[in-house]
């Protein structure tokens, strides 16, 4: 066991219990916020591993993740307009802590990694996963209120 | 040691998995099926089955809580207009 994975367990273990004890209780806004914190918190832990593995393959699992995860909170967005309407969840201190761990952990493996074509798939995860963490997070919030109904 | 990774992630499983059956409205159980499916995700790459990841992540992430919503929103539309009717 090495430090990449007993960072990946740590985060691991603290995102994931605090997701899920956040979407069994609590209100529906409540709950959102955690499904869409379990993106934020899996898909570092996911870049770890590949780098505690030795394994670059791995970290295919992380863009797949980066890209999925905002949908699938985006389909909540969409789908509980209704029950969301009145509560208008918001975490924004969440998001940019959720940010920040997402670019520390890219940075931290790109510096493992060094330059070269599989830094730039890093940067590629990092951005997707932190722009569709803000672009969940401003839905789940009523930001494009436009888009509602039907 | 190196079983610390997988304990934590079998741990997560199963909280999950029970959260999941112990919630009652179809929408919140929606929820911890998603959170469920990622958790697991990452039990299959610990377990050095990423292949059964990849395809675990795309369907549980966003393919099963889309249709379940889909229902349970067609189910309330139906139960709606059933009460306008009456």
């Amino acid at each position: 066991m090495n430090g990449w994975i007993l960072a990946a367990t740590v985060g691991l273990g603290g995102g994931g219990a605090a997701a899920l004890w956040g979407v069994t209780t609590g209100s529906p806004g409540r709950r959102v916020i955690a499904q869409n914190l379990t993106t934020s918190a899996v898909c570092p832990a996911l870049l770890l591993l590949s780098q505690g593995y030795g394994r670059p393959a791995y970290v295919d699992l992380a863009l797949l993740m980066a890209l999925l995860g905002p949908v699938g909170t985006l389909v909540f967005a969409r789908l509980l307009a209704d029950d969301l309407a009145d509560e208008r969840p918001s975490a924004w201190g969440l998001t940019w802590a959720a940010a920040g761990l997402a670019a520390a952990v890219v940075i931290a493996l790109c510096v493992a990694g060094g330059p070269g074509r599989a830094m730039v798939k890093l940067l590629v995860i990092g951005a997707l996963l932190i722009g569709g963490n803000v672009i969940a997070s401003r839905a789940l919030a009523g930001g494009f209120r436009e888009v509602r109904g039907g | 040691m190196s079983d610390a990774v997988i304990t934590v992630s079998l741990l997560l499983v199963a909280g999950c998995a029970t959260a999941a059956v112990v919630q009652r409205d179809p929408a919140r159980q929606a929820l911890v099926l998603s959170v469920l499916g990622a958790v697991l995700a990452v039990l299959f790459t610990v377990l050095q089955a990423p292949d059964a990841g990849l395809s675990q992540l795309a369907v549980g992430s966003a393919l099963t809580p889309l249709l379940i919503m889909l229902c349970v929103r067609k189910v309330r539309r139906r139960g709606r207009t059933k009460d306008g009717a009456r």
